[in-house]
């Protein structure tokens, strides 16, 4: 254990851990205002595996990960509509709908992997390269770990502030509050809740796809069907144990993302622990994060209520 | 003029004709995506059907699919009745299949039922536990059960990934891992009721068909049902009325986790023989789906299990005779729930002509 701690394997972790963050930050925020607008969508592994697919797909026939990035977001945005029809027009539960989408995603992925993927050479495809910030990724050990990335983890942690400017700085932010605490408000004064609520679960969505396309191709070598591997659960889990407030989500983001990073150096570094013990470290950790941080003060007290005038 | 109002009754023509439609709407996208991926959608479909129901050995494939997926299906009535959202059934399946295991390791002396009984207990105790667990965190921290149960599926399959490779349960005698266990002692296999070769029906069927007999009891005729069905529409009448929620909780999580379990060790010990990830993977999920095409009621939740069993037990054939990938499946198993979903809101409105009022 002891040789984990040593300086250049250190680096390697926290610069790891930052790498890991990304899709999860990205995820994170878009689900933080989707809730905070009242609306329980826990669709986001499947849409972030959507955004996967469609990355890989595009990047590995055209050749541009930004024309993947786009293409991944763009197609997450229009599945978003599902849910929006059918939690905001239908009203159906929903819990039932976000599970529902979960399930399709991963049955389409599962058939187009099926007939695209298997048993055939993978196609290979360009992912994003790595943009060293000048100067400051000269900077002894932290400019290594935070200055050496890729140009969307540098995105993705300006977001934070942004979503929180957005939410708690905005007229527009107020609303999307005022939607998830007391919709009705919203209503008599004659402002669409529907609407708000539709552009909420998109803008989700579209992050969702920034998460995915991210892990494919800022992270991953190859793609498999259960790439996202319980990643978009963790990110509703942090939402909850960082009380819906954007700079605690970030911090039990951290926290996962340590954990992974963890993870994958001991399989490297050859611990004699078993690796899957530690595979499974961001798991237990959630359970222990969510038995621990118990308050749900800022929980959006229409979390989960289809709104309806009558 | 025509207009979408809200039903007051429920009629049983028009509950039939939204959810036909939604599975002519489910099947129709499945064969554009079939017809879009370059296969042949009525090849395709038509060798699913000789699959599922083209001979005698077809049909008792079937009913062995349609085996663990009924037993899940119930499992998650209980719990989605009382709005108890467990979606750890995976992890649940994973688990019975587990304990049962285990359970076989050290029964092999005793007298074939009493072993029998063994297993399929383990089964139980280990699914169960596992809701249990859930359940429990959900009344002592007030933990989601919806994030715990998800958390709970990718512990209990690292768990039995590292048993396996590696752990002491991999495959004696060998130095490579294959992810999988040694044969299970044939003399613990279930039997086989009906069929040979590919279509083997095991005695679990039997199981789940008492096991849909009892939660259609246990919903409609005790007490207990009541208060899960109570628990689902109006949880605050529920506290008003003095019965104990946590105990109710632990109870719902315990009964759904233990149908679950039980999927698992007949899949193990009437199917697959091995323990082994790959034949258990998407049982859990599979069960859900059938649950809610289902309704929420044993009776439906029989025939959406028969169902979706014969589509798993069809998809191997058409893979070989067609060439379609049986993941075709799960695509379908998504595209019939979400059209369920929205036909089940359909069934709750009716269209009335409203006379256009003439203005003098």
């Amino acid at each position: 254990m002891l040789e984990l701690l040593q300086g250049p394997l250190l680096i390697s972790i926290l610069a790891g851990m930052v790498r890991i963050a990304t899709p999860l930050l990205f995820s994170a925020m878009g689900e933080l205002v989707t809730q905070r607008a009242g609306i329980w969508n826990i669709s986001v592994e499947g849409t972030m595996l959507l955004g996967a697919v469609v990355a890989y797909v595009v990047a590995s026939t055209t050749g541009s990960p930004w024309l993947a990035l786009l293409a991944a977001v763009l197609a997450c945005a229009l599945i978003s509509l599902i849910m929006s029809f059918v939690t905001i027009v239908l009203k159906a539960e929903q819990f039932v709908a976000g599970l529902a989408l979960n399930l399709l995603a991963s049955g389409l992925t599962l058939f187009w992997f099926q007939t695209y993927v298997i048993g055939r050479e993978p196609p290979k495809f360009a992912g994003f390269d790595q943009v060293d910030i000048p100067l400051l990724s000269d900077i002894p050990f932290l400019g290594s770990i935070l200055f050496s990335q890729r140009l969307l983890t540098y995105v993705a942690f300006l977001l934070p502030v942004a979503v929180w400017f957005f939410l708690y700085r905005t007229k527009y932010g107020l609303e999307i509050r005022c939607v998830g605490e007391n919709p009705k408000a919203l209503d008599v004064k004659g402002l669409s809740v529907g609407w708000r609520q539709c552009l909420a679960i998109m803008f989700g969505s579209l992050m969702s796809g920034f998460g995915g396309a991210f892990l494919m191709l800022g992270y991953s070598d190859r793609f498999v069907p259960d790439l996202i591997a319980g990643r978009g659960w963790l990110v509703v889990v942090a939402i909850i144990a960082g009380n819906w407030m954007p700079f605690r989500v970030v911090g039990a983001i951290f926290i996962f993302a340590l954990l992974e990073a963890v993870a994958i150096h001991a399989q490297v570094v050859g611990v004699s622990i078993p690796h899957h013990f530690f595979l499974i470290l961001p798991y237990v950790a959630s359970l222990v994060l969510l038995a621990g941080l118990r308050s749900r003060t800022h929980q959006p007290e229409a979390l989960g209520v289809p709104y309806s005038r009558e | 003029m025509i207009s979408v109002q809200r039903r007051s009754g429920s009629s049983l023509s028009w509950n039939v004709a939204c959810y036909s439609a939604a599975m002519i709407c489910a099947f129709l996208t499945s064969a554009a995506l079939l017809a879009f991926s370059g296969g042949d959608p009525a090849k395709a479909f038509s060798a699913l059907l000789t699959g599922a129901f083209g001979s005698q050995n077809a049909l008792y494939g079937s009913l062995a699919k349609a085996t663990p997926l009924l037993l899940v299906g119930l499992g998650t009535v209980i719990a989605f009745r009382a709005k108890i959202w467990n979606i750890g059934q995976e992890g649940q399946v994973f688990a019975g299949a587990m304990a049962a295991y285990w359970m076989s390791l050290w029964v092999a002396p005793l007298p074939y039922w009493l072993a029998w009984l063994l297993i399929a207990i383990a089964g139980l105790v280990g699914g169960g536990v596992l809701g249990l667990l859930a359940g429990y965190l959900k009344v002592r921290f007030g933990t989601s059960e919806v994030i715990s149960t998800v958390m709970l599926n990718y512990i209990v399959i690292y768990i039995l990934a590292y048993l396996l490779d590696g752990g002491p349960w991999m495959e004696s005698g060998l130095t490579v891992a294959y992810h999988q266990s040694s044969p299970v002692n044939p003399l613990l296999e279930w039997p086989i009721l009906l069929g040979q070769g590919s279509g083997k029906m095991h005695i679990g069927f039997i199981l789940a068909l008492a096991a849909a007999a009892f939660c259609a009891v246990l919903l409609e005729k005790t007490s207990l049902g009541y208060e899960i069905r109570a628990f689902g529409s109006n949880p605050t009448a529920l506290r008003f009325r003095g019965t104990n929620i946590r105990r109710l909780l632990l109870v719902v999580m315990l009964l759904s986790g233990a149908l679950a379990g039980l999927a698992g060790a007949g899949e193990l010990f009437g199917t697959s023989h091995r323990l082994r990830a790959e034949t258990l993977l998407g049982i859990g999920s599979s069960g859900i789906v059938v649950a809610m095409v289902g309704g929420l009621r044993p009776s439906g939740v029989m025939l959406a299990a028969l169902f979706f069993g014969a589509l798993k037990s069809g998809a191997i054939y058409m893979r070989l005779k067609s060439g379609t990938p049986a993941g075709l499946v799960s695509a379908m198993e998504g595209l019939v729930l979400l059209f369920f979903l929205c036909a089940a809101v359909a069934t709750k409105l009716q269209l009335v002509r409203v006379e256009e009022k003439v203005h003098a």
